[in-house]
């Protein structure tokens, strides 16, 4: 971490104007039309509005819970709560993906975070206008934050309220703190790389382009501030946080300042759970390497239950 | 021209101010004012002690109780510094400096629920800049500076960022 800094304060003093386009191979994802998210194609499987565009009067009351994932990952993000969810009927499950993500670099490299944020706010609309009155949404990572930022900016306050929102691993504060320095430095080391598994890497961007690295560092500076100035939930509304105590993407204080700076409507503290964990978004297990732990499986397991149980109620 | 006066007048007041009368054994207190690039502003009090005409010892506390957290739901934390100075061109009013601090961090994160998360830290850092004495006993000093310890998100504490920036204003209090 610290060479990397020096690494990067020296280049930007000898290559002030360097800027590299990084190369794909067919199995990554950007690299071919192939690895598009499956919900681009197919988005009556993803996304509820789609499936269910009309639905009847107990359909309409069922629970749906917006899953939304990441920074430069995808739908796959929340693959195991489906699965988990199995032929649950008692509730139904949408899954987002973000404005800007999942297709190809070029989208992904121009994408600003409002644009990430868009497809939220499509869904949430579309359920609403569809008739659907019992809307829960969880966010990891990144779609934390862009749901904070929705509950700070009001956006809720002209739709109907969300029952419960539930947080995984957002991120707030970033292990990484060099990316506080991407505005000036970004131009100087083009995009960064990421150490993705073979699996992961047709489902996370193997490359992150400093424009969207500078993006991700616009979208946490504006919520930490808003948080700063308090965010209150609409009425109602209950927020959960998991987050994981050891995590080098998004540093566990992050949950300290969701705790000091958000309240529910009636201005009662929110629930934090620190979970025991050094994986960033602990709630996908697939295809990280290495394998998972006892103790992992374990963790997924009672956030998903705990998630399913709150929504159901 | 715009973008080069600025510059022109540094270069001017920087090659031909007047030295001032260099000053051993006295002692400057003073307030600094403090950010991190992507973080809080952290404001305090520092007090600098001229043992030679090139070296100073310093002590500083900044939290940003006095700064971002003052009236906001930002984490309250605090810095304690003690640092060492070297002073270049110490005869001139305008000093180009670079100065090493050790010091200890704490923050308070509100709730006994986060007492396993770091939330302490040594401190060390490097801080670089320029001071200037004017003919009153006040002095300004500007400078940049670079934090080796910061959190990972495994370990070490999360608000602890790298770079900063700072501003300290002093008083010779032995002229008093």
């Amino acid at each position: 971490m610290k060479k990397s800094i020096l690494f990067i304060f020296s280049a930007a003093l000898l290559f002030p104007a360097c800027k590299k386009d990084p190369k794909f191979t067919p199995d990554m994802l950007g690299g071919s039309s192939e690895l598009y998210d499956p919900s681009f194609y197919t988005p009556e499987k993803y996304l509820i509005s789609a499936a269910k565009p009309n639905p009847t009067p107990d359909e309409a009351k069922k629970p749906v819970i917006i899953v939304v994932h990441g920074y430069s990952a995808t739908t796959f993000e929340w693959n195991e709560f489906r699965t988990w969810a199995g032929g649950r009927t008692d509730f139904v499950i949408s899954q987002v993906l973000l404005g800007g993500h999942g297709l190809d670099y070029t989208n992904f490299k121009s994408a600003t975070w409002q644009i990430w944020k868009q497809p939220i706010m499509d869904e949430y609309s579309k359920l609403e206008q569809e008739g659907y009155t019992n809307i829960s949404l969880a966010g990891s990572s990144t779609g934390a934050t862009l749901l904070l930022e929705m509950l700070a900016d009001g956006y809720f306050n002209n739709h109907i309220k969300p029952r419960h929102v539930f947080m995984v691993d957002p991120i707030i504060i970033p292990a990484n703190k060099t990316l506080s320095l991407v505005d000036p430095l970004g131009p100087v080391i083009g995009y960064t790389t990421v150490d993705n598994s073979a699996g992961e890497e047709k489902y996370y961007f193997h490359y992150r382009p400093y424009e969207s690295l500078q993006q991700l560092n616009n979208v946490i500076n504006i919520v930490r501030k808003q948080l700063q100035d308090g965010v209150t939930l609409p009425a109602n509304c209950t927020l959960k946080v998991f987050k994981a105590d050891k995590d080098d993407t998004a540093d566990p204080v992050s949950a300290v300042l969701i705790y000091l700076g958000t309240k529910t409507s009636t201005g009662a503290k929110v629930n934090v759970q620190l979970i025991n964990s050094s994986l960033h978004v602990f709630t996908r297990l697939a295809l990280h390497d290495p394998a998972p732990t006892t103790q992992d499986v374990k963790n997924q397991t009672d956030a998903f239950t705990d998630i399913a149980n709150t929504i159901t109620y | 021209m715009r973008k080069i006066l600025p510059l022109l007048i540094a270069a001017h007041i920087f090659a031909f101010c007047k030295p001032a009368a260099a000053q051993v054994h006295t002692f400057d207190v003073g307030l600094r004012f403090q950010k991190s690039i992507g973080l809080y502003y952290e404001n305090g009090v520092t007090g600098q002690y001229n043992l030679t005409r090139r070296w100073a010892l310093g002590v500083t506390y900044v939290t940003s109780r006095l700064g971002t957290a003052w009236g906001t739901n930002a984490i309250k934390q605090d810095n304690v510094l003690a640092s060492g100075t070297y002073k270049f061109r110490p005869a001139y009013a305008l000093q180009p400096f670079l100065r090493g601090n050790l010091g200890y961090f704490t923050a308070d994160y509100g709730s006994p629920m986060f007492d396993s998360l770091p939330h302490t830290s040594a401190i060390a850092s490097v801080d670089g800049g320029i001071s200037y004495q004017f003919k009153l006993p006040v002095k300004v000093n500007l400078s940049l500076g670079y934090n080796a310890i910061t959190g990972n998100g495994a370990s070490g504490a999360g608000t602890l960022y790298p770079v900063f920036y700072q501003l300290s204003v002093t008083y010779n209090i032995t002229k008093l």
